[in-house]
């Protein structure tokens, strides 16, 4: 079957403008999640198929767990079982966020940024760094962005060519955290709209906070991606309100 | 006579970027924070180049370049796009407005020399000596 005329339309533009696509795994995954008829046996065999999907399904079904030998849930399948398709959908959501926040430091930094288990960084406390952008439509929550004031400076810093020392405010510290916010979300929209989940995002809000708890709606999901390059350290929070189509 | 490229963007940062990567050339930078500014220096400075955001308060990206595209006056000046949204109806949307090329953001500084390289003659700064 030929595809539609806009997806080959789109295939040509994304090929002159050399536009990155997202992987394949992720972007079926979304695909299924946004449709209704999907049954879970579609949905478990394109996450086995990847062994870094099966990891974070998996980690997000034992929140409770320190390591795999806590597992209380050891299968694609049983998680999925126990915690429903929003379990998925946040999988799909957080992949775009992960490799675009791995780009940047990558392009604009010239850092590689490693995604590590929560208990590798440092339990962020106390005054810290916190952006938040919500996103409402087909699919409704909010994005975290989290980093000591060390790591934002630093951060900053590095993406406008300066040293942490000569950055003259903190807005330009937020305005940094701000954009790198944007850049995360900006790329996981686009994945998300693509497979027909149309959202909205809100203007970021970043600031100094020593408030990290996270609000999540009854029955809502939260993945947590922690980010490690040398002594940066990022928490990255994703919050999917329930899953109601 | 360097050639003006208008960087519009709510971003500071962005904008600061666009302005380092042009530093080696002989190009004068000038800049907005949303589309309705950006519309306002483009009548008035005429650049010849105009690299663009999408998401931006008070008026965005595709509206900007909407009724840029309407304007008889300013409707020949090459627009880039430079955005973190690379989905498909944005960029069918985008492409049908007739923009020239569609930067997403993570960027190098390489990739907007190039890109608008594309649309203007870009030379380098003379090095005065000192």
């Amino acid at each position: 079957m030929q595809p539609a005329p806009d997806f080959r339309q789109y295939a040509e533009l994304a090929r002159r403008y050399g536009l990155a696509a997202v992987p394949e795994s992720v972007s079926r995954l979304t695909q299924l999640v946004a449709r209704q008829d999907s049954s879970v046996d579609e949905i478990v065999r394109v996450i086995e198929k990847d062994p870094a999907l099966s990891a974070r399904l998996l980690r997000v079904a034992n929140p409770r767990a320190a390591d795999e030998s806590e597992y209380t849930v050891g299968t694609v399948d049983a998680a999925l079982m126990r915690n429903g398709i929003g379990c998925a959908l946040l999988l799909a959501m957080g992949t775009p966020l992960s490799l675009a926040l791995v780009k940047t430091f990558q392009t604009m930094l010239s850092l590689k940024l490693e995604c590590v288990d929560l208990w590798q960084i440092e339990r962020i406390s106390g005054p810290h760094m916190c952006g938040a952008i919500g996103f409402a439509g087909k699919v409704t929550g909010h994005v975290y962005l989290r980093m000591s004031q060390p790591s934002a400076r630093a951060i900053a810093a590095g993406i406008l060519g300066l040293k942490p020392e000569d950055l003259s405010d903190n807005d330009e510290i937020r305005d940094a955290a701000g954009e790198l916010l944007n850049i995360m979300t900006g790329n996981f929209k686009s994945n998300l709209c693509d497979a027909g989940l149309d959202c909205k995002l809100e203007p970021p809000r970043v600031g100094m906070t020593d408030d990290y708890t996270t609000p999540v709606e009854p029955g809502g999901g939260l993945e947590r991606l922690a980010f490690r390059a040398d002594k940066l350290e990022i928490l990255i929070e994703v919050t999917a309100n329930p899953w109601t189509d | 006579m360097a050639i003006k490229i208008l960087s519009v963007d709510d971003s500071r940062t962005i904008r600061l970027i666009v302005g380092r990567a042009f530093k080696s050339y002989d190009v004068t930078v000038i800049e907005a924070g949303n589309g309705e500014e950006g519309l306002a220096v483009a009548a008035r400075e005429k650049p010849e180049l105009i690299i663009l955001d999408v998401t931006m308060p008070v008026m965005d990206g595709v509206t900007m370049l909407t009724r840029l595209k309407a304007d008889p006056e300013l409707k020949g000046i090459p627009v880039i796009m430079l955005t973190a949204e690379s989905g498909r109806e944005n960029v069918l949307q985008i492409a049908r407005l007739g923009v020239r090329d569609y930067l997403v953001k993570p960027f190098k500084e390489e990739q907007i020399i190039e890109k608008a390289s594309r649309c203007v003659t870009l030379e380098k700064r003379a090095v005065t000596a000192a």
